[in-house]
C-alpha cells in the first residue's frame, strides 16, 4: 500500500438530509429531493450570498463547510494552501439551463451575469475558497465512471506528495437534469467531501486511508468500491440502506 | 522522480488547421478574429470571435466533433495503455443550446463534459478510461500538470492530454453580460484594451517518461520540469489585484523544478486582453522576476480565448518557440502601459535559452503555470 492519508473531517448534503462525520446522525444518499439547506444549519457566521447560489453550488459548498467544521478547520485568520477537488457527473448543467432560458428572450439583452458566473462547474470551489481562505489546488472532475472516487485518489496523491498541505475532495451532483432523459440508472443526488491530511501521529481522525497503486482507495486494507461504501465504512455503518438497497453512487 | 518528456502535440485553431499552420500565421502577425456569423450578436457588446466556421457545416450533434476529427487525425499512435486526462470548461454546450431552443433533435449527452474523455477513449481505442478537467480557463494548464504529475511519480508512462472548447452563444452572451468583450479584436497587454475575445480550438499533447519515449523511439520535443496550480481565494469572477494565486503558482512551479526564477527566459502569459488579467499577470510577473526584462507574449489576439483549450494550444506554441528561439508576436498590442515598454511587442521577440514558463487563470480565482524545457529532438523545421 501506498503512503496514507487521514480523514480528519467529513460533511454531506443529500436527500436523506445534512450531517458530518463526528455529529451522531447517520449517512444517507438516496433518491429524492435535496434539502432546502439553511445558512445557519451550515455556517457559523453570515453568509449573506448562499441562499442567492444555484443548488449545485449550495449542495457543494454546504457539504465542505460541514466537512471543515467537522476536522475543526472552517475557522481561519490565514490562506491555507489547501487543495479542492470535486467530481461531478452533471456538473452544474442544470444551472446552465437556468441561465440560457435568461439569454433565449430578447436575444440575449437580458442575460443574466450573476448565474453566468456559476455556469462553471468550479464556481463553488471558488466559492469555498473564499470562504475559508483555501489557496492550493482546484479542479472538478467530471468521471464517466462516476464512482466519485477520482477527485479522492487526486487529492489523496496531492497531499502524500506533498502538492498541497491537507485536501478537500468529494463528489457534488444535483438530480439528473429532465431535458436530459432517463438513463435507467438510480438518481442519488448529493454531495460528500472528505478534509485530508498527511498521516501522522495525531489521534483525532475518523480513518486512514491508503492507495493500491492501481488507481483505488483502500479503507483498513479493502478496496471500496464507490464513495457511498467509503462514507459507510469509516461511520461503520452497516452496508445496506434502511430499505435493504445497497448505497452506490450515481454513474 | 521520471522525467516527462512531451513527445508529439497538435493544434488546430481559427488561424490554422495544424500547429504548424497556427504558428506560421502567429509569426505573420495575422488575426482570425473576425465578424460572427454562427449567431444574431445584435444584442451583444461584441460581434467578433475567431471562428472554424467550417465547423458550421452540418454538424451532425454538436461542434466538438468535427473539431475532435480534425484533432485526432494525422496525430501519431497513442499506446493502448495510455492514461487520458481531456480539458473543457463547456464541451458540446451548443446541444444545450439546440434542446432550449427546442430544434427538434432529441437531447444529446454531448453538453455532458464526462462525454469528452469517452469519445476520446473510444476513438482511439485507449484501455484505461479517463476524465475531464474543468477548472475555467486553466483546465488544460491543470490537466497537463495531472499527467506532468503522473509520469514523474511513475504512475503512469503515457498520459495523453486533450483539450477543446467551441465558440457558442452560450458562453458569449455571460461575457457580454459581464462587460468582458472587448468592442473589436482583443489587445492584450495593450494600454487601450478593453476585454477579451472569444476563440475556438482544441490541442493533443502525448506525454511519456524520458525511458518509455527512448523504449519508442519518441523525440523528446520538450520535458516539463514543473508544474504549479494556486488559487487566489479572492472574488469568483475578478482575480486578485497583487496576483498572489498566479505568483504562488508560478513559484510551485519553480520549485518543483528546482529552478531560480533567473532559468526562465520567457513567457507565455494568459492575456486575454481584459483590464484587469493583464494587469494582475504583470503584478504577478514582477513579484516573482523583479525588474528583470522578460519577453512575454500572448496569442489571444490572433486566435481569441479558447478557455479550457488555452493552455494546452499554448503549450504547443512554446514547443514551436523552445524549437525556433522566438516568442510569436503578440497580435493586437501596439502602445505599452506603465511598466510594459520592452516586455511585450507587436513583432516577433527573439530569446536566448531553453525554458519558458506558461501561465493561465480563471473564473473562481484559479491559476496554473507550467514550466517548458526545451528538448534534445526539438527542430526549427
Amino acid at each position: 500500500m501506498q503512503a496514507e492519508v487521514e480523514v480528519a473531517g467529513l460533511g454531506w448534503a443529500s436527500a436523506g438530509g445534512i450531517g458530518r462525520g463526528r455529529r451522531p446522525g447517520g449517512f444517507l444518499r438516496e433518491a429524492g429531493p435535496l434539502p432546502a439547506i439553511r445558512r445557519k444549519d451550515v455556517f457559523s457566521t453570515p453568509f449573506p450570498r448562499f441562499g442567492r447560489l444555484d443548488e449545485f453550488s449550495r449542495i457543494g459548498l454546504a457539504a465542505i463547510s460541514l466537512a471543515l467544521r467537522d476536522a475543526d478547520l472552517d475557522n481561519w485568520q490565514e490562506k491555507r494552501p489547501y487543495a479542492l477537488i470535486a467530481a461531478s457527473v452533471y456538473g452544474c448543467l442544470a444551472t446552465d439551463a437556468r441561465y440560457f432560458a435568461t439569454v433565449l428572450p430578447a436575444g440575449g439583452r437580458e442575460a443574466s451575469p450573476n448565474l453566468f458566473a456559476y455556469t462553471l462547474p468550479n464556481s463553488f470551489l471558488g466559492e469555498a475558497a473564499i470562504r475559508f481562505g483555501l489557496s492550493g489546488p482546484a479542479c472538478v472532475l467530471n468521471d464517466p465512471a462516476g464512482a466519485g472516487l477520482t477527485a479522492l485518489v487526486l487529492a489523496m496523491s496531492m497531499v502524500a506528495g506533498g502538492e498541497a498541505g491537507a485536501a478537500v475532495a468529494g463528489v457534488c451532483d444535483v438530480a439528473r437534469p429532465v431535458f436530459l432523459g432517463p438513463d435507467g440508472r438510480p438518481d442519488r443526488p448529493g454531495a460528500v467531501f472528505l478534509v485530508l491530511r498527511p498521516a501522522g501521529n495525531r489521534q483525532d481522525f475518523l480513518a486512514r486511508l491508503g492507495l493500491d497503486g492501481r488507481g483505488g482507495v483502500l479503507l483498513r486494507g479493502d478496496r471500496v468500491a464507490d464513495m457511498e461504501s467509503l462514507v459507510a465504512g469509516i461511520l461503520h455503518l452497516p452496508g445496506a440502506g434502511p430499505h435493504g438497497q445497497r448505497l452506490t453512487v450515481i454513474s | 522522480m521520471n522525467e516527462v518528456a512531451l513527445v508529439a502535440a497538435q493544434a488546430i485553431t481559427a488561424l490554422g488547421d495544424s500547429l504548424e499552420a497556427t504558428w506560421n500565421g502567429l509569426l505573420a502577425g495575422a488575426s482570425a478574429i473576425r465578424p460572427l456569423k454562427r449567431f444574431d450578436t445584435a444584442g451583444y457588446v461584441s460581434a467578433v470571435a475567431a471562428c472554424i466556421d467550417v465547423l458550421d457545416d452540418g454538424a451532425p450533434s454538436s461542434r466538438v466533433h468535427p473539431l475532435l476529427d480534425r484533432l485526432l487525425q494525422g496525430f501519431p499512435p497513442v499506446p493502448a495503455d495510455a492514461a487520458l486526462i481531456t480539458a473543457s470548461t463547456k464541451w458540446g454546450i451548443d446541444g444545450l443550446e439546440r434542446t432550449l431552443r427546442r430544434e427538434g433533435r432529441p437531447p444529446s449527452t454531448d453538453m455532458l463534459a464526462a462525454g469528452f474523455p469517452l469519445e476520446v477513449g473510444r476513438r482511439l481505442g485507449l484501455a484505461r478510461p479517463g476524465y475531464n478537467v474543468s477548472a475555467a480557463c486553466a483546465s488544460s494548464t491543470i490537466a497537463l500538470g495531472q499527467a506532468a504529475a503522473r509520469i514523474a511519480a511513475g504512475d503512469a508512462e503515457v498520459v495523453l492530454v486533450c483539450c477543446l472548447d467551441i465558440v457558442s452563444e452560450f458562453v458569449f452572451s455571460g461575457f457580454s453580460a459581464l462587460s468582458g468583450l472587448a468592442a473589436g479584436p482583443c489587445r492584450p497587454f495593450d494600454k487601450g484594451r478593453d476585454g477579451l475575445s472569444l476563440g475556438e480550438g482544441a490541442a493533443a499533447l502525448l506525454l511519456m517518461s524520458r525511458q518509455r519515449a527512448r523504449r519508442l523511439g519518441m523525440p523528446v520535443l520538450a520535458t516539463i520540469p514543473g508544474w504549479g496550480v494556486a488559487g487566489d481565494a479572492h472574488h469568483i469572477t475578478a482575480p486578485a489585484r497583487d496576483g498572489c494565486g498566479l505568483a504562488q503558482a508560478i513559484r510551485a512551479a519553480l520549485l518543483r523544478a528546482k529552478l531560480a526564477p533567473a532559468a526562465i527566459c520567457g513567457i507565455n502569459a494568459h492575456g486575454t486582453g481584459t483590464v484587469y488579467n493583464d494587469l494582475m499577470e504583470l503584478t504577478a510577473f514582477a513579484a516573482v522576476f523583479g525588474d528583470r526584462v522578460l519577453p512575454l507574449h500572448s496569442v489571444k489576439g490572433a486566435i481569441g480565448h479558447t478557455l479550457g483549450a488555452a493552455g494546452g494550444i499554448e503549450a504547443a506554441i512554446a514547443i514551436k518557440s523552445l524549437a525556433t528561439g522566438k516568442l510569436p508576436p503578440t497580435t493586437g498590442f501596439a502602445t505599452a502601459e506603465d511598466g510594459v515598454a520592452g516586455l511585450v511587442s507587436a513583432q516577433a521577440l527573439p530569446f536566448s535559452g531553453d525554458i519558458l514558463l506558461a501561465t493561465n487563470s480563471g473564473f473562481g480565482g484559479i491559476n496554473a503555470a507550467l514550466i517548458f524545457e526545451r528538448g534534445q529532438d526539438a527542430h526549427a523545421g
